[in-house]
């Protein structure tokens, strides 16, 4: 625990150093290489060729840094090879063995699905996947964590209390904070941080487009967190308990993500596990992963030779607390083809907050503001919301009785009528992801041949009836597991990608991911040109020309967007960047080019260059890794709206009939 | 790198005339195609390993056994699995295969007449832009660095 917080503390503060700008970012690296170097049991085991390359490797940096850098780690190095030695020694001699045998286990990267209401982890164990239980013997754990005076408790352990009942209770106390996913890496303008705002911990917004303020109750004070460090902390958890089980340190990890996830809030994630000291090996998207179980199944089912036509296709419906993702998947001889995903941010987060404002609906006006006396009662109501819902799925009429204190009493049998009626507007949405997700696949409800149907939404009647009534299905698929799903996806994707074989063939399998959201630049006055479209396979890589819309003009801005508006404006502004000493010329007659670019580590490169008529590309170009903006994405767009007008503008050339 | 190379020999650098650089990349597309269709004799067929006449199916069998053998996640480069992926999308949905194939008719017959299509215009594929040589042989993300701050 101690080693935790002291590493915490080292991350926040070098994290301090570089926002302020006494570090360089190059050093930057160093230093929380260094104290996660010292200061975690895991890191001792960081392969030490990585390092010697990168001291050798870095001629983009200047010499003499590169030589500083170079000492410095050789330096760390030799600290830790001692620190390992002392450790080594430290431990007990019976163990020295085991210790030896553990070194050389392969690094198998294990599958971690962090849900907004749960969390499950799984792994690989060589022959399938095992979901790991915590001590208290739950495969899906409360994802949230408990402040107090001065420990921190992740729902891994059930840190909140020791009796099973009361978790629920005090993680509503205002002290937890949770819904981790749903906040983390969005602005305070977003609304689904606005909807955040009747959760018992602290959401504090300004409207002004940067991150809100959280906080968690602590002795009566409002302690400020971040969802990243929160989530980090869970993660810390998660990876102890792992390697309680499995005996030896853990490295990499597959995480599963939301569809709806921009690539911003997916950096975040990425920071979060860096600082849990887990490498993400890849972000899955959740129907993507649970696609992968179904090639499994369908191969091992099928005796499928691989070179076979026949595919099955299925249409993956997931919806959780904090979001809802369709897919459709192409699988035929262990080979699963993403056809097309589409997401969004309803779960049963919304759900819950419309019957609780339906039960009560002066809600907003009773409990605007966030004293001790309301949150105990918000967090009774929403208990008993939660159970409503519950018993929902089951029974036609369920009644509540629940005194909130202050006088307030809420008494009401509710029918399922009433309870679809109060959530029409999701089930709308809902609707309205399938069919845009079958429309981008090209596909009728008949070519479907399975509804898979997952995630803890998936068993509210309305929502079986809606997806299966969209796909003309009588029942869903019915071999997989609806909580289970997407952690066992990521971790057979962590044994693949690892490179783990199996000799029953059992891993001999391959997804083919597609991108989730349009990729594009700014173009033709505040319009969004898409170069790379959403459902395109990934790895991708397209280009579009462009021209300018000035004479004389000598500089364009590339501003890079991720989203489905048809203005820039309306969707997530990814980074920008300037082109400049362009030829002076009549207006629309130089031409530029942008290209895409998506590796298979689903990283987005943006390369852009003046293109010569004859077609030469004219050096040097520009190559960004996006997203680069780190905060504020609002902000950025107006500022540059406001500082260049359009006199950076770019036009799209019409082109193109692309297949 | 489907054409970069022959596109010099077949086509004489006659630069396009500013008003007809939007004329020209509205067929770009099929440009494109030709070029690469009757420069290289490396048509989309040639990429799947199939005849001209090969059905759904086997186009997509064909795309499966290959993307298993070249896709970044077994064989490292992304390039050849691009190139796949770009000729299994344009021979699996009839219309744009039903284009190309009259295309890739054209570009023959063109080429046996000794024209060489007659394209004036040149701008770099999106499977090989000039300077993606470089980002094509960096090695896989390492955490240290990449990864986030």
């Amino acid at each position: 625990m101690l080693r935790e917080r002291l590493r915490t503390v080292g991350v926040r503060a070098a994290c301090s150093l570089a926002s302020s700008g006494i570090l360089p970012a190059r050093l930057f690296f160093t230093v929380v290489l260094l104290f996660l170097k010292l200061l975690t049991h895991t890191a001792l085991r960081l392969p030490q060729h990585r390092l010697r390359l990168r001291s050798q490797q870095s001629p983009q940096s200047g010499l003499g840094e590169s030589r500083f850098l170079g000492h410095l780690l050789r330096t760390v190095e030799q600290a830790c090879r001692m620190t390992e030695q002392l450790y080594t020694v430290a431990s007990d001699s019976e163990t020295t063995g085991e210790d030896k045998s553990q070194m050389s286990f392969p690094d198998v990267a294990i599958g971690i699905d962090i849900g907004t209401s749960n969390c499950s982890v799984a792994v690989w164990t060589g022959h399938q996947v095992e979901l790991l239980k915590n001590t208290r013997n739950q495969k899906g754990m409360r994802s949230y964590v408990m402040f107090k005076d001065d420990t921190l408790s992740a729902g891994v352990t059930g840190g909140a209390t020791q009796e099973h009942g009361h978790e629920e209770r005090d993680i509503l106390s205002g002290s937890a904070i949770f819904n981790m996913k749903r906040l983390i890496g969005r602005m305070d303008t977003d609304e689904v941080v606005q909807a955040s705002k009747n959760l018992p911990f602290l959401v504090q917004t300004l409207g002004i487009g940067v991150r809100p303020f959280i906080a968690a109750l602590v002795n009566n004070m409002w302690r400020s967190t971040t969802p990243e460090e929160v989530l980090a902390i869970f993660l810390l958890e998660l990876k102890a308990l792992v390697e309680m089980h499995l005996k030896h340190p853990v490295r990499n990890a597959v995480l599963t993500i939301p569809v709806a996830f921009s690539r911003f809030q997916q950096t975040r994630i990425e920071r979060a596990c860096a600082m849990a000291g887990l490498h993400v090996l890849r972000l899955m998207p959740e129907p993507t992963s649970i696609a992968l179980l179904y090639a499994q199944q369908q191969q091992q089912l099928l005796h499928d030779n691989m070179g076979s036509g026949i595919e099955k296709i299925a249409l993956i419906f997931n919806m959780g607390a904090g979001y809802c993702d369709a897919a459709v998947t192409a699988t035929a001889g262990g080979v699963s083809q993403i056809r097309a995903l589409s997401g969004s941010t309803v779960g049963g987060e919304d759900i819950l907050q419309n019957v609780m404002h339906h039960l009560l609906p002066d809600f907003d006006s009773l409990y605007a503001g966030q004293t001790m006396d309301r949150i105990k009662s918000i967090g009774l109501l929403r208990m008993a919301t939660q159970d409503v819902i519950h018993k929902l799925a089951t029974q036609e009429h369920v009644e509540i009785n629940v005194d909130l204190g202050g006088g307030h009493k809420v008494s009401k049998i509710l029918g399922r009528g009433e309870f679809e009626k109060v959530n029409q507007a999701i089930f709308e949405k809902c609707e309205g992801i399938i069919k845009q997700c079958l429309a981008d696949a090209k596909l009728t409800p008949e070519d479907i041949n399975d509804v898979i149907l997952v995630g803890g939404c998936s068993k509210i009647p309305k929502i079986r009836s809606v997806v299966l009534g969209l796909c003309k299905k009588d029942d869903s698929y019915g071999g997989i597991d609806p909580l289970e799903a997407a952690v066992s996806g990521a971790a057979l994707e962590g044994a693949i990608a690892s490179g783990v074989t199996d000799p029953s063939g059992s891993l001999d399998l391959l997804t083919i991911q597609a991108t989730p959201m349009n990729l594009g630049i700014r173009a033709d006055g505040g319009n969004f040109a898409a170069i790379i479209p959403r459902n395109t396979a990934v790895p991708a890589r397209r280009d579009m020309m462009f021209t300018t819309t000035h004479d004389n003009q000598t500089e364009a801005l590339i501003a890079v967007y991720e989203g489905e508006g048809k203005q820039a404006e309306e969707n997530h502004l990814l980074g920008y960047f300037k082109i400049t000493d362009i030829t002076a010329a009549a207006k629309g007659t130089v031409e530029i080019n942008v290209c895409m670019d998506i590796d298979a580590t689903n990283v987005l490169r943006v390369f852009a260059g003046v293109v010569k008529p004859q077609g030469q590309a004219i050096p040097p170009f520009i190559e960004v890794r996006m997203p680069t903006l780190d905060d504020g994405h609002g902000w950025c767009g107006q500022a540059l709206a406001k500082m260049f007008g359009s006199t950076l503008d770019l036009a799209a050339v019409p082109k193109k009939l692309h297949p | 790198m489907i054409c970069a190379a022959p596109v010099g020999v077949v086509f004489a650098p006659n630069p396009a005339p500013s008003s007809s650089s939007s004329s020209a990349a509205a067929i770009g597309y099929r440009r494109r195609r030709i070029r690469c269709a009757a420069a290289g004799g490396n048509t989309l067929y040639d990429v799947l390993g199939l005849r001209a006449g090969a059905t759904v199916r086997e186009i997509k069998a064909a795309y499966r056994r290959l993307a298993r053998e070249r896709h970044p996640d077994v064989a490292g480069g992304a390039d050849e699995f691009v190139r796949l992926h770009d000729a299994y999308a344009t021979l699996s949905d009839p219309d744009t295969r039903a284009r190309y194939d009259r295309d890739v008719f054209v570009a023959v017959a063109a080429m046996s007449r000794g024209g060489g299509g007659g394209g004036a215009y040149h701008r770099p594929t999106p499977a090989a832009p000039p300077w993606y040589g470089a980002a094509a042989r960096r090695p896989r993300r390492t955490w240290e660095t990449d990864q986030c701050w």
